[in-house]
């Protein structure tokens, strides 16, 4: 608390700053500059980060999520719409790795088909139809890029501030949430029937839950049918 | 640091730093569709969260939330994607700010500065061939017009 943590902070800032410039403004100039500061950002937040395991879980970790954090940039800053798409399926394709990662096995394949798989084409299938010719003037400029990094900033800085106060070795909030020993996470997590056990609780605990999901879906269903068809009549 | 909390540790600041992203993306960009997908990139920076505390809790209710956000974003694309539809239909583009007159009576209005040109968007410099052969009576204009590269 007494010390401040200039590593984390600076890798915050220069993260804003290197948003901000790889952010369409109009004009090209100041993106390559942009890019080398979010990748040193990107650098010093995982040397700040604690180590997971040994050697080849860290790499796998590290690589994992490095592919999640840079193809998002990428989406969020690419001008050309498309592009934008196919960074943001790498970065479902990242998190469906983070998932498979700490164990969640349907999650990483669920998210991989239905995301990746359906929601983004349906949107590549919109993007195509309503832009086929690329990137348009308005892709070029952003709203107020400099105050949407400041507010990225403010709210990455807030969130890994707590984030970190709540689990530094120091500050030791962290008994107190309870920590699962290996064989109980053998015994329930991650046990081998993983989708056994998921599905048991999907349809035990969350019986209700899961019909309401149905029901929405039916909604959202009709919903999309009755916008779309208005304009006909 | 114990490996389960360094795992959690790790996994909140990848879910904040997608939130941020994000939210920078959904704040900033013109594009309705890019803006939608960054409001789906909220969503995987949640999950990612969801899922870390799910196993330091040792249960599968973060999983499920997580399996329940997949459901209802699906829900959420459909309907969106039908609205930028019909808003496609009705105005030719994909752009935010020509809904501006939904604005709010004292709002001041979003003005959009003429872009200047880059060098992406200017024609291809093309070779110049050695000429061979006889020279063909074309004339300049028709020699350099390209419709489209």
């Amino acid at each position: 608390m007494n010390d401040l943590p200039i590593i984390p902070i600076l890798a915050t800032l220069l993260g804003g700053l290197a948003f901000w410039l790889m952010l369409p403004r109009g004009t090209a100039r100041g993106r390559g500059v942009g890019a080398l500061a979010m990748a040193m950002a990107l650098g010093l937040a995982g040397s700040q980060m604690p180590r997971v395991g040994d050697w080849l879980d860290n790499s796998v970790f590290f690589i994992l999520a490095a592919v999640t954090i840079v193809s998002a940039v990428a989406a969020v800053t690419f001008r050309n719409p498309v592009y934008c798409a196919i960074w943001f399926g790498q970065m479902l394709l990242g998190t469906a790795g983070l998932f498979l990662f700490t164990g969640a096995q349907f999650l990483a394949v669920a998210t991989t088909v239905v995301y990746a798989g359906a929601i983004l084409v349906t949107f590549l299938f919109v993007l195509m139809l309503a832009q086929p010719e690329g990137k348009a003037a308005y892709d070029r400029v952003s709203w107020e890029a400099m105050l949407a990094a400041a507010t990225g900033v403010v709210v990455v800085a807030a969130l890994s501030m707590i984030i970190g106060r709540t689990f530094a070795p120091e500050g030791a909030l962290y008994p107190w949430l309870g920590m699962p020993t290996s064989q109980q996470l053998a015994a329930n997590v991650l046990t081998p029937a993983h989708v056994a056990r998921l599905g048991g609780e999907l349809f035990g605990r969350y019986l209700i839950a899961i019909e309401v999901a149905g029901v929405l879906l039916l909604v959202a269903l009709v919903g999309a049918a009755v916008i779309i068809g208005r304009e006909k009549r | 640091m114990p490996y389960e909390v360094a795992l959690l540790n790790n996994y909140l600041l990848v879910g904040a730093a997608l939130f941020g992203i994000g939210l920078v993306g959904f704040v900033s960009r013109r594009n309705l569709i890019v803006m939608f997908l960054s409001a789906e990139m909220m969503l995987q920076g949640v999950s990612l969260s969801l899922v870390a505390w799910g196993r330091f809790h040792n249960d599968f209710g973060g999983q499920l939330l997580v399996l329940f956000i997949i459901a209802v974003a699906a829900c959420e694309a459909a309907v969106a994607l039908a609205m930028i539809t019909m808003l496609f239909r009705r105005s030719g583009k994909l752009d935010a700010a020509h809904w501006q007159t939904l604005r709010e009576a004292n709002q001041p209005r979003f003005h959009e500065e003429p872009l200047p040109e880059e060098f992406g968007d200017q024609p291809l410099p093309w070779p110049r061939l050695t000429p061979a052969g006889i020279q063909p009576d074309v004339p300049r204009e028709k020699i350099d017009y390209r419709p489209k590269v």
